[in-house]
């Protein structure tokens, strides 16, 4: 709070009151009263008055430098009065109290959406469950039949499948809540997790799929790596390109500070001014246009998927020659659960 | 009781699902993979019919009515060691922690494949069983950790791939097994080979077999797969 700023506000108080003096001087004068009274009531008054303004401004300063000061210094500004002592000036209990009021309906607004989320997230993940159980009726079914099945089926279905998972990993990656479970998981499982699930389509496109892995140990929550590795080998299916065999390549490679998994491929790549914003919601480049059709949402989960599980994420490309993901697990022992 | 083709005992599989297609469809697969298959219908009595039926292994749902099926593994483990494989459309790494801990042997989330639903089932069986390594072929004596055949003294080495296909051939004995199937064993162990390594890997093993003595032991069905006879 600036004095300065704060008189040039009381600035109409101050000259009534000087105004007043001067009347009060006249009729002084006027009474003839001797100089050294004059002098006297003139300095108990200034005084007076001087310490009337101070002890007011002093009063609102400590209150008002508290809030400026914390409001600044918050990151979540909202929770300020939290850190406030109630005002002991009335103007100030006024604010307190409106602020107070308008912290609360604000608060309430927010439950209510937080609530509707939480409601909507939890109806999302049910009915995943629910549509799962037609989708695994059909894979039966199919399975089952006594003709020869038709692959492209299978194929079918898996992709409502995928379809499915993106929209759980969705909700999932954007919700604030912690779901996941952070433990030692192998790798190579994981991996091999990925590579069943993806078996048909890549012996249908004769992708050489070759892994170079030792058992080895991240941390991590195996069922949001296997979606987001997952999404990354569909991404390399998707995208080869039909001059060349097409490989597809795992690798992992153990440092002292962190493991790094390399899911190589020699597919179409990305172009150059695509690739800083293949993490963006919704982006698709000229691949996604010119391809397949794409939602541009793959990448941008796997991102926050990783974001959230603490691994950090990187893209590699030179378009027409290949397309290198890399995902780096630190090392670190202090998520680790024992079980 | 039951009886396969070989005069073996079949496994009992009990299938405790109450979405009712799914169930008669799993029966399906398990009959026609020559396994006795039940479905629980009772479901508030669910342990005592299963300590009933004694079945070696249980495929249970999470999300089943009365107690949900983490809480009756939990109450089963007190009196059987039965194996149980969870069979759910729960895909979250929490579900499948607290249900490995509660005793499952295994955690499979739907959809499945088929094939690999009925390979994680043979796992288990084969992992019960004593004599895990070796079996035999007539009067071949077949050590699959070591990748050898022997007969009397002669010895036959087969590479990892050609072991997982004589293996699954051999355990399917006398029945096709698809082209389907040996690619899910081989990918499941970690061999990710691709259709032509596999046909090579075939021919390869009949090669290795005529030289060791046994002339014509797999059979091509056209379209269908291979059979060993």
């Amino acid at each position: 709070m600036n004095f300065k700023k704060y008189l040039l506000d009381k600035f109409i108080e101050i000259l009534i009151v000087i105004f007043g003096y001067i009347i009060i001087l006249m009729m002084l004068l006027a009474f003839k009263i001797p100089s050294q009274v004059i002098i006297g009531i003139t300095i108990v008054f200034s005084i007076i008055y001087l310490a009337i303004i101070l002890i007011s401004y002093f009063k609102r300063r400590g209150f008002y430098n508290n809030l400026i000061n914390n409001v600044g210094k918050l990151d979540k500004k909202y929770l300020v009065l939290e850190m406030l002592n109630e005002p002991s000036f009335y103007d100030g209990e006024i604010l307190y109290q409106v602020l107070y009021e308008i912290n609360k309906s604000m608060n309430e607004n927010v439950k209510q959406y937080e609530m509707s989320l939480v409601d909507f997230k939890e109806y999302i993940e049910l009915w995943i469950h629910e549509i799962k159980l037609p989708i695994a009726s059909l894979t039966l079914m199919n399975h089952n039949q006594k003709k020869k099945i038709d692959k492209r089926y299978v194929e079918q279905i898996r992709k409502i499948d995928d379809y499915v998972d993106q929209i759980l990993y969705f909700v999932r990656s954007e919700n604030a809540e912690k779901d996941y479970l952070i433990k030692e998981t192998n790798l190579k499982k994981v991996i091999n997790n990925v590579a069943m699930k993806n078996k048909d389509d890549l012996l249908e496109n004769n992708i050489n799929f070759l892994v170079e892995a030792k058992d080895v140990m991240v941390l991590t929550d195996s069922k949001w790596l296997e979606y987001i590795i997952n999404q990354i080998v569909s991404n390399s299916i998707k995208y080869i390109r039909n001059e060349v065999d097409s490989i597809i390549k795992l690798q992992v490679e153990d440092l002292t500070n962190q493991i790094n998994l390399h899911i190589y491929d020699n597919g179409i790549g990305i172009p150059e001014k695509d690739i800083r914003r293949v993490f963006e919601k919704t982006f698709t480049g000229e691949n996604g246009r010119n391809r397949s059709k794409s939602t541009g949402m793959g990448l941008y989960i796997v991102k926050k998927l990783c974001e959230k599980l603490g691994h950090k994420i990187i893209i590699e490309s030179v378009q027409n020659e290949y397309t290198e993901v890399i995902i780096a697990f630190s090392k670190n022992d202090f998520y680790k659960m024992k079980d | 009781m039951c009886y396969n083709k070989k005069g073996e005992k079949m496994k009992k599989i009990l299938i405790i699902e109450d979405e009712k297609v799914i169930a008669d469809e799993l029966y399906d697969l398990l009959k026609n993979s020559l396994y006795e298959a039940f479905i629980l219908k009772d479901f508030q009595n669910a342990k005592q019919e299963i300590l009933k039926i004694k079945p070696d292994l249980i495929l249970l749902d999470i999300n089943i009515p009365f107690l949900n099926g983490e809480l009756l593994l939990q109450d089963l483990r007190k009196e059987s060691n039965i194996p149980v494989i969870m069979v759910t459309s729960r895909n979250s790494e929490t579900d499948e922690v607290l249900s490995i801990s509660y005793g499952a042997d295994d955690y499979i989330t739907k959809p499945y494949n088929p094939n690999i639903l009925l390979l994680r089932i043979a796992n288990i069986f084969k992992r019960m069983e004593k004599n895990l390594n070796t079996s035999y072929y007539d009067d071949i004596k077949v050590y699959q950790n070591k990748g050898i055949l022997v007969k009397d003294d002669k010895v036959l080495d087969l590479t990892k791939n050609e072991m997982i296909i004589f293996s699954l051939l051999l355990s399917n004995r006398g029945n096709i097994v698809t082209r389907d199937e040996l690619m899910t064993e081989l990918w499941n162990n970690e061999e990710y080979v691709n259709e032509n390594a596999l046909t090579v890997n075939i021919s390869r093993l009949r090669a290795k077999l005529e030289d060791f003595g046994i002339e014509n032991a797999i059979e091509t069905r056209k379209g269908q797969g291979y059979k060993l006879l």
